[in-house]
């Protein structure tokens, strides 16, 4: 049976092929690799020039505010909002304004909780990211792919992290 | 090339990300959540995948000439700590700096909150780079990959990582199909009891009773 775009869901396996095919128009149009914390860096830049006129020249935000595969990435991720957006209306599924296994792993139902640790985490999320370099993306999927040991030790450490952070935080679910 | 060019081919891979995302169910926070706590598989299989994919398309593109590697160079301390907070962050955020994108476009609320957190922490690390810089950085081994130390020609051992990785993922599937971690409304939320959602596949509909 041929999966449809009208499904709920695919094998996770056929979608990481997918995943995994894009690494060519990366590598051969655009001669980088799948990432996505980069375009965090690019919008930060530019917004924060709003307020700081010096973060043109900041040794850090520059870089991403210019060159071109910044906003070949920032398109890969506005891109993945539409993807799934149309995705999830050919599906059918509908979602609630927050994932309902939030209210059991947080012991409460409580959205402001949610919302609170969801910046959070974000926050966490992006200047993790940034320190090691990479993200799932960046670090994992493409930096793996490419049997890269810097990516290998911080995908070892997203996941130490992760599970880490899963056994204090939250309750089981 | 010009801009528009790249902004025009990133939108288009950015959406085949996308539904390749949201139909594999990966994006949801009920999945990521429960990867980390070690009860859905999910997350683990299309990561794999995507690896092993990755491998073998990068043996082909680099044994052809056609393209290089992009490898990061090794910072261990960097990479360790980073490492350690990126991961952090999945778990309490339920995404990682791309899903949190397909969340948005799948309607959940809350990922906005990630999204605006994920921007904040993007600006305080990109103010304190300058001085973290010389505490993180030391003078490593540089871009090194696996086959750079092993003296083997990449494509070489790429392919044989990508057959372990398909071997992995063989007995994973074995040990926990991947239909029984959907849940009844696909989000990775088996507390309803483990309902297979295989009905909701196509193929065989629900009997009638």
């Amino acid at each position: 049976m041929l999966p449809k775009l009208t499904d709920k869901a695919w094998s996770p396996y056929l979608a990481g092929i997918v995943i995994g095919l894009l690494q060519i128009p990366a590598f051969l149009l655009i001669d980088t690799a799948l990432g996505a914390s980069s375009s965090y860096v690019k919008v930060a830049g530019h917004f924060a020039a709003l307020f700081d006129g010096g973060v043109g020249a900041h040794p850090y935000f520059a870089k991403y505010m210019e060159a071109s595969k910044y906003w070949w990435q920032l398109a890969l991720v506005i891109g993945i909002g539409l993807g799934a957006l149309a995705s999830a209306r050919l599906g059918g599924a509908r979602r609630q304004a927050v994932s309902p296994v939030w209210a059991g792993a947080l012991g409460s139902p409580s959205p402001v909780r949610r919302y609170a640790i969801a910046f959070a985490g974000g926050f966490i999320l992006l200047f993790g990211a940034r320190l090691a370099g990479g993200c799932t993306s960046g670090h994992g999927i493409s930096g793996l792919a490419q049997l890269s040991l810097g990516s290998a030790i911080a995908v070892a450490a997203m996941f130490a992290g992760g599970i880490a952070t899963a056994l204090i935080a939250f309750r089981r679910i | 090339m010009s801009i528009l060019t790249f902004i025009v081919i990133g939108l288009v891979m950015g959406a085949v990300f996308g539904l390749a995302l949201e139909k594999s169910r990966v994006f949801e926070p009920g999945m990521i959540l429960g990867q980390m706590q070690l009860r859905n598989f999910i997350m683990l299989k299309v990561f794999l995948a995507a690896t092993a994919t990755g491998l073998v398309a990068l043996a082909v593109m680099t044994a052809a000439g056609w393209t290089g590697l992009h490898l990061k160079a090794v910072q261990v301390l960097a990479n360790v700590i980073g490492g350690l907070l990126l991961g952090a962050g999945i778990t309490l955020a339920g995404a990682c700096p791309g899903t949190v994108i397909a969340q948005i476009g799948a309607g959940y609320r809350d990922a906005w909150a990630t999204l605006a957190g994920g921007l904040a922490g993007t600006l305080a690390f990109g103010y304190l780079q300058p001085d973290l810089e010389p505490i993180f950085t030391a003078a490593g081994p540089g871009k090194l990959s696996l086959a750079d130390v092993l003296g083997l020609p990449f494509w070489g051992v790429a392919l044989i990582a990508a057959a372990l990785l398909i071997g992995g993922m063989v007995a994973l599937e074995r040990w926990r199909p991947w239909r029984g971690a959907l849940g009844a409304d696909f989000d990775g939320d088996l507390r309803g009891g483990p309902r297979s959602a295989t009905s909701h596949l196509g193929g065989q509909g629900v009997p009638a009773e």
